[in-house]
Parts: C-alpha cells; sequence; structure tokens
C-alpha cells in the first residue's frame, strides 16, 4: 500500500486511526502492529514472515545477551549470529539474484537461479533490527523484554516501507510510554498532508516527464538535462515526501522520529549534500561501519580504504545493481577528492559557484542512478554532455510549457523559501499573520483537493523503492 | 501558521477525507461507466490464493478507485488543475484550439502488416474493381489546431509512404489474369479544401457526417459515379451532446458537445440485415444510441461482423464489398445511393475468407478503408484475406 493510494488513504487510514484513538492506552500498540503487520502483508503476503523470523531472531539473541551479560565472549557471540543471520537473509532476498548475475557475466560460467522477489522494504527493516543488537552489545540500549512491542517497534507501518530508519534508541521510552498533545495531532497532521501534496501534486508529475525524457530516441542536450533534472527533483521530492509522512503519523501516535532530509539541493559540497540527504542512512553507515573501521582518526591510506567501503555499501545499499553501485563508489571519489584535495579551495569559493558544482554532480549522480542498463546510461549521458541530438528543439518548448509550473513550484519547495518567508513574518503584527494564516489555509486546502482528483484520477503513482 | 487556524484546517481536511470514504462505501457502485466508456472493477474476492499471490490487494485497489465517490467531477477537477498548469497534452491528446481534441501521432507500428493485408486482398480477388482510402486524422487535417509547442510524427509523410508500398507491391503482382483493376483514391486534398467546416469530431476520434461527404465525392468519382450534390440532402441534427472517445481521455465534464448530424436522403428503399443481431430493418441508423454516451454507434448500428444493405432504388445494380473500420458507418448512407448491394466487412469479426466472398457473390466493387490510427492498431487487418 502506498501511502498517496485512495484504499490507504482514505480506508485504511481513517480505520486505523479511529480504533487508535478509540481503545484504552493498553491496547494501543496491539491496534499499531496488527495494523502494521496488514499493512506489510498487503504488499507481502508471504514475506511478512521472513520480517517475523528476523526481529524474533533478533529479540531472543538481545535476550540472550542480556543474560550473558557478565560473559563478554558468549556476548560477542549473541551479536556475531544477529549480524550474519540478518545479513545473510538480506544477501539472500536482495542480493543472490544479482551476484548470479554477475558471475554469470563471465565467460564460460553459466549458474542456474531462479529468480527471487524482493521483500519491499528488506534493506530498510534489516538496518533498525540490526541497529538493535548493536547498540545493545555497546551498551548504549537497555534490553527489550516484550517482543511484540520490539516488532511493533521494526514494523511500524508509517516508516516500515521507505524510512527513515528509525533507530531502536530513539523511540525505546516510546515504545512503551508516550503522551499525544493537541499540538502533536495538528503538526503531525500538517506534516503528512505536505508529504502528501508533494508526492501526488510535485512528484508524480516529474515523474512522468522523466518517463518520457528517458524514452526519447535522440533528446537533444537541453532536454536531457530537463530530463534528468526533472528525476532528481522527483526523487527528491517522492523520498522527502515519505519521510514527511512518516515522521507526521509518527507524530499523531506519539513518536518522535528524526528528520531524513535537510533540504539536501541547497547543499554546497558533496561532503554538505550527504549531512543533508537520507539522514538516517549516511549517519547509519557512519555509526555502525565507518567509524567502527576506524573513521577519520587514522592514516590517509586507511582513510581512503574507509571511506572506498562505507560507499561501495551504500550504493549497493540502494539496488542489486552495478548502477547503484557505480553511483556509490563516484560519490565515494567525489568525498575524498574534497577530503584530501580540493577541498579548502572549494570553500573559498564564492557561494553561487559552489552550489552550481554540487547541482552539476548531484543531478549527474541520479542520472547514473537511474538508468540500471549501462548502454543506455552512456548514451542518456552521452546525450547531456555531446550536442548530437542539438542543443534545443520544439520537444523542450513542448515539455517547458507542460511541465513549467511543476518544475517551477517543485524548485521553490526543494528550496527553504517557506520557512524563511515564517522566519520574516515573526516581526509582522498579529493580524497580519492571522490573513497570511488564513490565505495559506485555503491554498492548502485547494492544493489538497486537487491532490485528492489526482488521487482518483491518475494512475501515475509509482514506488520507488522497491529496489532498496 | 497561526495555531487556531491549523486546527480548523486539519478539522476541515480531516472531515473532508472522511466525508468522503463514508459516501464511497455507502453510496450504490455502478459496473459501467458511461463516461470512461468501460465496465468498471468487480467487488475483490476474498481467497487464500488470491491473498497468496496478490491478486485481491490490486483487484481491492482498482475497485476502491473505480467505485470512489463522485469520480468523474474529480476526474473534471483533474483535467481544470493540468489545463490550469500548462499542460495541452492529457493521456496523449492535445487540447487543440477551437475546442478541438486532437490525438497524438506517433507513427506507424505495423507497416509491414498493412501492406501485405491490402496486397493480399487484392490478389485474391479475381475480377472485382478494388479502391482503397487511407483517411488521414484531424493530427494531420487540422495540424494548425495543434498548440504550437505539440511534438509528434508526420502523418502525411507515412501515409504517403504507406500508399506508394502498397502500390508498388501490387504492380509486382504476376499479371496472370490481366493484371488487378487497383488503385488509391486520396481525399487529403478534398479536405484540404473543405476544412472550413468541421470535418472531424472535436471530441471524438471519428470523422463527421461532413467528412465523410467530402470522402463520399473523392470515392464515387472513382468508382465512375457522379457524386450527389450537398443540397440533395437533408442535414438533420440528430444529437447536440456527443462526447466521445477524447473527451473520455482528457474527462473534461465542462468540455462543448459535439453535434451529430445526418445527410438525409428520399432517394432509398432499403433491406438492411445484420445477421450478428438477428435483425432486418429499412434503416442505416440505430435510434437507441442516441441517448447513450457513444452516439457514433447510431451510423450503422455500432460494430457488426457483417452487414448486408440492399437498395431498390440504387442508380446501378453492382455490387459493392466494404472492408472497413468504424469510419466506413456514417460513409455506407451515401454510397447505398449507388450501388445495389452493399456487403460490410469488419476483419477483426468475419471467420471467414473476405475474397472467397468476393469470388462467389458476384461483387463487382471493393472499397477497403481506414483511417491512419485504426489501421495500425487493428489486429483483423492481419485476418484480411
Amino acid at each position: 500500500m502506498v501511502f498517496s493510494s485512495l484504499l490507504f488513504f482514505f480506508l485504511y487510514l481513517p480505520l486505523f486511526l479511529v480504533l487508535y484513538f478509540v481503545l484504552p492506552k493498553r491496547a494501543k500498540n496491539y491496534v499499531l502492529l496488527a495494523f502494521s503487520l496488514v499493512f506489510y502483508a498487503w504488499g507481502e503476503p508471504v514475506y511478512v514472515f521472513l520480517m517475523l523470523g528476523m526481529t524474533l531472531s533478533d529479540y531472543i539473541l538481545g535476550r540472550f545477551m542480556n543474560r550473558f551479560d557478565q560473559n563478554p565472549s558468549k556476548r560477542k557471540m549473541c551479536l556475531i549470529l544477529s549480524i550474519v543471520i540478518d545479513l545473510s537473509c538480506l544477501a539472500f532476498f536482495k542480493y543472490a539474484g544479482f551476484l548470479v548475475g554477475t558471475i554469470n557475466a563471465i565467460p564460460g560460467v553459466s549458474v542456474s537461479f531462479r529468480k527471487i522477489a524482493l521483500p519491499i522494504g528488506i534493506s530498510f527493516f534489516t538496518f533498525q533490527t540490526m541497529s538493535y543488537t548493536i547498540d545493545l552489545y555497546r551498551r548504549e540500549v537497555s534490553v527489550e523484554k516484550n517482543y511484540a512491542e520490539y516488532l511493533m517497534y521494526v514494523s511500524m507501518f508509517p516508516q516500515l516501507i521507505a524510512g527513515p530508519i528509525v533507530r531502536y534508541q530513539n523511540v525505546k521510552e516510546s515504545l512503551h510510554e508516550r503522551t499525544v498533545k493537541a499540538n502533536d495531532i495538528t503538526d503531525g497532521a500538517m506534516r503528512f498532508v505536505y508529504g502528501l501534496l508533494k508526492k501526488v501534486l510535485l512528484a508524480n508529475r516529474l515523474g512522468t516527464l522523466w518517463d518520457d525524457a528517458k524514452l526519447l530516441s535522440d533528446p537533444s542536450t537541453a532536454m536531457a538535462w530537463l530530463g534528468a533534472v526533472a528525476f532528481t527533483l522527483q526523487l527528491y521530492l517522492d523520498f522527502s515526501a515519505y519521510s514527511d509522512m512518516a515522521i507526521g503519523l509518527g507524530r499523531m501516535l506519539g513518536f518522535r522520529f528524526n528528520e531524513n532530509f535537510n533540504y539536501p539541493l541547497t547543499a554546497d559540497s558533496v561532503t554538505d549534500f550527504w549531512r543533508r540527504w537520507h539522514i538516517s542512512l549516511s549517519t547509519w553507515f557512519r555509526d555502525y561501519v565507518y567509524i567502527p573501521l576506524g573513521g577519520n582518526r587514522c592514516k590517509v591510506s586507511r582513510q581512503i580504504f574507509n571511506l572506498a567501503v562505507v560507499w561501495f555499501l551504500t550504493g549497493l545499499w540502494h539496488g542489486a545493481s552495478w548502477n547503484y553501485v557505480l553511483w556509490g563508489v563516484y560519490y565515494g571519489v567525489l568525498l575524498c577528492l574534497e577530503k584530501f584535495v580540493y577541498g579548502k579551495k572549494l570553500e573559498k569559493a564564492p557561494k553561487f559557484l559552489r552550489h552550481l558544482y554540487l547541482c552539476l554532480i548531484v543531478v549527474v549522480g541520479f542520472t547514473v542512478f537511474a538508468i540500471e542498463d549501462f548502454s543506455k546510461m552512456a548514451s542518456y549521458l552521452a546525450s547531456m554532455f555531446t550536442v548530437r541530438g542539438g542543443l534545443a528543439n520544439r520537444e523542450l518548448l513542448f515539455y517547458l510549457q507542460n511541465y513549467g509550473w511543476v518544475l517551477a513550484v517543485s524548485i521553490i519547495v526543494s528550496l527553504p523559501v517557506f520557512p524563511a518567508l515564517k522566519r520574516k513574518l515573526e516581526n509582522a503584527g498579529s493580524r497580519t499573520r492571522a490573513v497570511l494564516s488564513a490565505g495559506y489555509a485555503v491554498l492548502v486546502a485547494a492544493a489538497f483537493l486537487a491532490a485528492v482528483s489526482y488521487m482518483v484520477a491518475d494512475t501515475y503513482n509509482p514506488f520507488l523503492y522497491f529496489r532498496f | 501558521m497561526n495555531e487556531k487556524i491549523k486546527t480548523i484546517l486539519v478539522a476541515v481536511l480531516a472531515v473532508i477525507t472522511l466525508a468522503l470514504s463514508a459516501a464511497t462505501i455507502i453510496a450504490p457502485k455502478k459496473t459501467y461507466s458511461e463516461q470512461e466508456n468501460r465496465y468498471l472493477e468487480d467487488p475483490p474476492v476474498l481467497s487464500a490464493e488470491e491473498i497468496l499471490n496478490g491478486s485481491f490487494m490490486k483487484d481491492s485497489e482498482s475497485y476502491v478507485s473505480d467505485h470512489f465517490i463522485l469520480r468523474d467531477i474529480f476526474m473534471t477537477v483533474r483535467a481544470g488543475y493540468e489545463r490550469l498548469t500548462g499542460r495541452n497534452r492529457v493521456n496523449n491528446v492535445y487540447l487543440g484550439e477551437d475546442g478541438y481534441y486532437i490525438e497524438e501521432y506517433n507513427g506507424l507500428q505495423n507497416a509491414a502488416r498493412i501492406v501485405s493485408a491490402v496486397t493480399r486482398l487484392t490478389e485474391r480477388c479475381e475480377s472485382a474493381n478494388i479502391r482503397a482510402v487511407l483517411v488521414p486524422t484531424s493530427v494531420s487535417v487540422y495540424a494548425d489546431k495543434l498548440p504550437a509547442t505539440a511534438k509528434g510524427t508526420d502523418q502525411e509523410t507515412d501515409r504517403q509512404a504507406l500508399m506508394k508500398s502498397v502500390s508498388e507491391r501490387i504492380e509486382n503482382l504476376k499479371p496472370s489474369d490481366g493484371g488487378k483493376n487497383f488503385s488509391w483514391v486520396d481525399v487529403a486534398e478534398a479536405f484540404e479544401g473543405a476544412k472550413k467546416e468541421q470535418l472531424f469530431y472535436k471530441l471524438d476520434h471519428h470523422w463527421t457526417t461532413y467528412g465523410a461527404y467530402v470522402a463520399y465525392r473523392e470515392i464515387i468519382t472513382s468508382f465512375g459515379f457522379a457524386p450527389l450534390e450537398r443540397s440533395l440532402f437533408t442535414e438533420r441534427t440528430v444529437s447536440t451532446a456527443f462526447k466521445g472517445t477524447f473527451s473520455s481521455k482528457v474527462n473534461d465534464l465542462l468540455a462543448k458537445p459535439d453535434n451529430v448530424t445526418v445527410f438525409e436522403s428520399d432517394r432509398l428503399s432499403l433491406t438492411v440485415t445484420y445477421p450478428d443481431r438477428n435483425l432486418t430493418t429499412d434503416t442505416l441508423y440505430a435510434q437507441e444510441y442516441l441517448t447513450k454516451k457513444d452516439k457514433y454507434s447510431y451510423f450503422l448500428n455500432n460494430q457488426n461482423t457483417f452487414v448486408e444493405i440492399h437498395n431498390a432504388n440504387a442508380q446501378s445494380d453492382r455490387v459493392l464489398a466494404v472492408v472497413k473500420d468504424s469510419y466506413a458507418n456514417c460513409l455506407v448512407p451515401f454510397l447505398a445511393e449507388h450501388f445495389e448491394t452493399i456487403y460490410v466487412f469488419d476483419p477483426r469479426f468475419y471467420r471467414g475468407k473476405i475474397s472467397d466472398f468476393i469470388n462467389e457473390n458476384g461483387v463487382t466493387d471493393v472499397l477497403f478503408l481506414y483511417n491512419m490510427y485504426t489501421i495500425d492498431s487493428d489486429a483483423g487487418i492481419n485476418k484480411i484475406q
């Protein structure tokens, strides 16, 4: 179930919220758990048992780790077992086909293999459940004794299939005890609606532009860039919309999830971009891979090795295909360059140039990310960097005419324009503020109706993260 | 945002959402959508198998979407919003000038199949005169009404190329039986001269009766008859509320509907037989469709495998076979003035060999008529022999 589908928004969600708020406190967690499991089973009626199994194994290993509190070697065994089980499941269900495919690409080798369907969200929930046993081993959290609550933490439907990756330590208290104030409901609901509007009115529209652009036989240079920019904006708006909806829903239920995006397209270096893009993933890799490897407190060659490992894995995390690996390595190389070669010079460059530098890198990066087939990718990149299809043509005019508004609004939303306006208005009179608030409310309501009409009439509502 | 206003806004949105949910659940369900011209999804079946293979979930989603309350109105809102944000193409239909909706043309996918079909039919027909027409559609005839930024392929180039390759193939047929009497009838020039008046519906993919009349003049001349002047017909508007297939694609309830006009003649004395329907009548029109959405089906009673038409007052006793798509349906009344007998074939449904029928039933003339869209997409083309 996609959050922006009619079934979810008009039936599943209202039914859930009504039951959740009507039933007494001790029943709430069970309502949330039951709805989360049905939510997952809706997309994966079979793999829901895989998720149950993985969480059960980590839950039990956590209990053992707690029991062997005074026995470091047994604690370590529990941790290793937990990591091995989690990563084996991930490797088998997500990467086995890819591995076999890669091996078979070697001439003379042929391994037969039945294709396995990828369980939705497996990379998200594997990382969540792993973070628990690792933190437990590091004694950063205490043990969870209630399996239902542990399962609820991993499977919670607001963040189950598209993040953010929530760590056990961030929600531990709230799993057992949480309060919801009136403004949690209104702010949470507004945040959800904001995400919904972003997804339906902007990201989905941009998606049709990108789908057209990548099929053009010989796009002009400007058209190829327009397509790549559209995909970049689509991915940002779609992905951050899911995080908005997750954070908003979580807030309505009394959870505070960490922010996952912080206007990444305003970054002025690759380092800065990755502090702002998919924050829950980059901090996960930082805390559980990069720092344990030694991070940056070692000699330069080892640092480069650490970065290479992290960025190879980051790329691979996004999908079992070489283009994602290439995309990860691309960022690894750029980060090394910034760190060891031209970072200092970059800082001295004018803000405008730094920003342009970053935008070019991001757009080219997402082009690699978007096209799995290497020959098609090469052809698309060639269209961007040569003039073989001409510089611009009538096709470009058509797409600018049809998508100009969506592109313009998308760019405004991708920049911190609203927060800036809000700060400016803080000093305005209360009357002005009330009028502006009312105007804004009318705008949101109108956009909401437009979004509903798109949800009803549009068949285009993709889920972009099925490869993650 | 002001806290009070925020609370009001959230409450309003929640009420709207719950009201739409409740109304969707309670409202009686339709099985057919007139607006979209299709059957709506049946209620999902609940069974272990359907759940495990995911089809229950998929069906539920389409069921909710198909039966969502006020679906038609929301589709109109969406169309309005699209237009507001500069969209000039919705579901491959351009929103052209003067209210013309014009379907995008993206080239021929099945040119080879078309060439062999026409050649095959010509080869198999022993003695009949064969006239073939490829009707250009509004994307070419009314290209000047397309939005300035419209893209797409040039249909006229494709059409000329297609006619040329067929002609070449037919010229190369062995003249064992004295050669074939085949020729194309090109209506494009006549359309160009007549296009000030509406040749195509604005909201449907068909030509208007006037469009068919203009083509009729060219076609009948090539069969050796003098075309009847327009003044010899009584033009009558039978519907002012036709919203055709393009309107369903754009889904804008506010678009101004088309008129359906018929060119009536008092010279016909008809016996029309529809074997599919077990029906014999004296008219080429089916009144009941005027109250339905698809008003073009008024002409020749919608789709039929085979129709047999006799006109006791015809100008000649020649026998015509028409192999065609739906464009011919409003053209046939004009042809009936000249031919005593007309057999109409829809190759999509006709099971036998059309050429055998033609050779065995004294058919003197054959008209092959398709428009540039259907001829490429119609699977019946392959079955013609």
